[in-house]
């Protein structure tokens, strides 16, 4: 069985990686990803978690998120599509600009 | 299992569903939706109080009603109506979206009592995104398209970078303590504290909460999300979404027990920068939806001072100021809308000669005001002595005197507005603001509400206590 602190140093990672990729890159779609990109971090820590104290609740909760997951992408695409038909940019240091 | 103990909540779901269908007809004009909403809100609230003390578990335990989350729902729909009450002239929001802007309200409520209901992390995970979802849809429905999306975007990008920052932490300490029910977690953690993933995984959860509340670190999209949102919105989300983060924040601490060092040194610090924060640059504001955004946070960190005493009457403070909040700031968005009667967002200087155009609505707002800053004898005060004087117990005193200067700080800004309601002059000659019937009534009821329970606060302040005993 992997050690549970492998387990957290490669979620943590994945975290701050997402994490620095949703606030530096300029383009809205990629900070989406980023987003993306933490919430499958903390799936890793739940499911981590399901193995190490022997439950399925861990498991259950990564489900839960995979779903919430496809909400926010949705509702984040349709934002930004409306975004762009109305500016023509998808760059928000712009959309600020644009006031 | 016991679906009368869920009446509340299936009423709310239905009503939006009612709102979708009507929306897929097509065919009701927008005076047919708004009494319609208007009737399901009256209706929810009785409902609500209806339920109020029913007590029990549902799905899996992961769902607890009980005197606390009961009080909760019955605010949040008090909040509904009331901005159901103001959208006889929703003009913030195009013609033809207005049903779908009624379904997304009910939608929002509805998770908002889930909210204050949950007791398990998928439960309070899942009503959390629910209830943020329909709020960034909703700000987008602003009929000036770039103003209400870029807004929306804001909102939603610190929203879903904050929502999961909080789901680590929620995933850090599953991994810590085994435990997914707070009922557990309270068992469980105390021992643990003062480990240091045990340390993250609290700081990280509680940053979800943050951000619904809008305090510092979370702060910065109120300004422009207030800003950008329909009038009535901005209403909404400084009411009822207030309630609801105030309310599952005192529910999250509460597993922490009393015994927290650390906990309470971050929250201290949340709550001084976020009153300081707050106060300062509400000094500079001119437009005054985005002078009550900093207004808000700068209430939410006064909130914070109630919570972060982790007694039960520093809880029973913060709960009886999530009501005088609502009260307070509803008032203040009333004279807002009514004076923006086309939808437009207002500067202070176009309160000039209100004193003139409309007394009544004067003179509700420098009571609102007045209540903001805390002066007696109206609600405000009452919720400001119950905080600070919890915290006093505590002996946080350093705190008492920071919050005190900070009260001083937001006294200029709000005799700002008093002062541009009554003393200054308009450019020309003002036409009169006809208020109507309803209107009166409505801006009567508020004032005598913010006057009753400031002179007479004791069955709010003693139904307060009782709700909160149920969270120890």
């Amino acid at each position: 069985m992997v050690p549970f602190g492998h387990v957290l140093i490669l979620a943590g990672s994945l975290f701050l990686l997402g994490l620095f990729c949703a606030v530096t890159r300029r383009n809205l779609i990629m900070i989406l990803l980023g987003v993306e990109i933490m919430l499958n971090a903390t799936a890793i820590v739940f499911v981590g978690g399901s193995l190490l104290w022997q439950q399925m609740e861990g498991q259950a909760v990564t489900l839960f998120i995979l779903a919430i997951a496809a909400a926010e992408v949705s509702v984040g695409l349709a934002l930004i599509v409306s975004i762009y038909r109305r500016t023509g940019s998808v760059d928000p240091h712009q959309l600020v600009e644009y006031e | 299992m016991n679906w009368a103990l869920f009446n509340t909540e299936i009423f709310y779901f239905c009503a939006a569903v009612v709102f979708l269908v009507l929306a897929m007809l097509r065919q009701t004009g927008h005076r047919t939706s708004y009494h319609t909403a208007l009737f399901l809100a009256a209706l929810g609230v009785v409902v609500c109080i209806g339920t109020l003390h029913l007590d029990g578990l549902l799905f899996l335990e992961s769902y607890r009603i009980d005197l606390f989350s009961q009080v909760c729902k019955a605010l949040l729909a008090m909040g509904l109506l009331l901005v159901v009450c103001l959208c006889s002239e929703l003009e913030g929001v195009a013609a033809e979206w207005h049903n779908e802007f009624y379904m997304l309200l009910f939608t929002c409520t509805l998770a908002m009592m889930l909210l204050v209901s949950s007791v398990h992390m998928i439960t309070i995970y899942v009503s959390l995104e629910l209830s943020s979802y329909t709020l960034y849809v909703m700000v987008a429905l602003r009929r000036d398209k770039v103003t209400g999306t870029k807004a929306a975007l804001k909102y939603f990008l610190v929203g879903v970078v904050a929502s999961a920052v909080m789901l680590f932490g929620l995933a850090l300490l599953y991994a810590a303590c085994g435990a997914t029910y707070l009922t557990d977690l309270v068992r469980l953690l105390p021992p643990l504290l003062n480990r240091p993933l045990v340390m993250t995984a609290l700081l990280l959860t509680l940053c979800g909460f943050f951000f619904k509340l809008a305090v510092f670190p979370f702060h910065f999209w109120a300004p422009d999300v207030y800003a950008g949102a329909p009038n009535q919105l901005a209403a909404y989300i400084a009411t009822a979404s207030k309630v609801a983060a105030i309310a599952i924040l005192m529910r999250v601490t509460a597993v922490a027990g009393d015994a927290t060092g650390f906990l309470v040194d971050s929250l201290v610090v949340v709550a001084i920068v976020s009153m300081t924060v707050g106060n300062l640059v509400a000094l500079v504001q001119k437009d005054l939806k985005r002078l009550l955004a900093y207004s808000s946070i700068a209430h939410a960190g006064y909130v914070l001072i109630g919570i972060l005493s982790l007694t039960p009457a520093g809880y029973s403070g913060a709960l009886f100021y999530a009501l005088a909040l609502v009260v307070m700031k509803f008032t203040c968005f009333l004279v807002v809308i009514k004076v923006a009667d086309d939808g437009r967002n207002i500067d202070l200087d176009q309160l000039a000669g209100l004193h003139r155009r409309a007394p009544l609505l004067a003179m509700a707002l420098m009571l609102a005001v007045f209540g903001l800053a805390g002066i007696p004898p109206t609600v405000g005060f009452t919720a400001k002595l119950l905080v600070f004087n919890a915290a006093m117990q505590n002996g946080y005193l350093t705190l008492i005197l920071i919050a005190m200067f900070n009260v001083v700080i937001s006294l200029y800004y709000y005799l700002l507005i008093v002062k541009a309601a009554y003393l200054t002059e308009p450019a020309a000659e003002p036409a009169p603001m006809p208020v109507s019937g309803p209107v009166k009534g409505l801006v009567f009821a508020l004032v005598g509400t913010m006057l009753v329970t400031g002179i007479a606060p004791h069955y709010l302040i003693e139904l307060a206590r009782r709700a909160t005993r149920v969270l120890f």
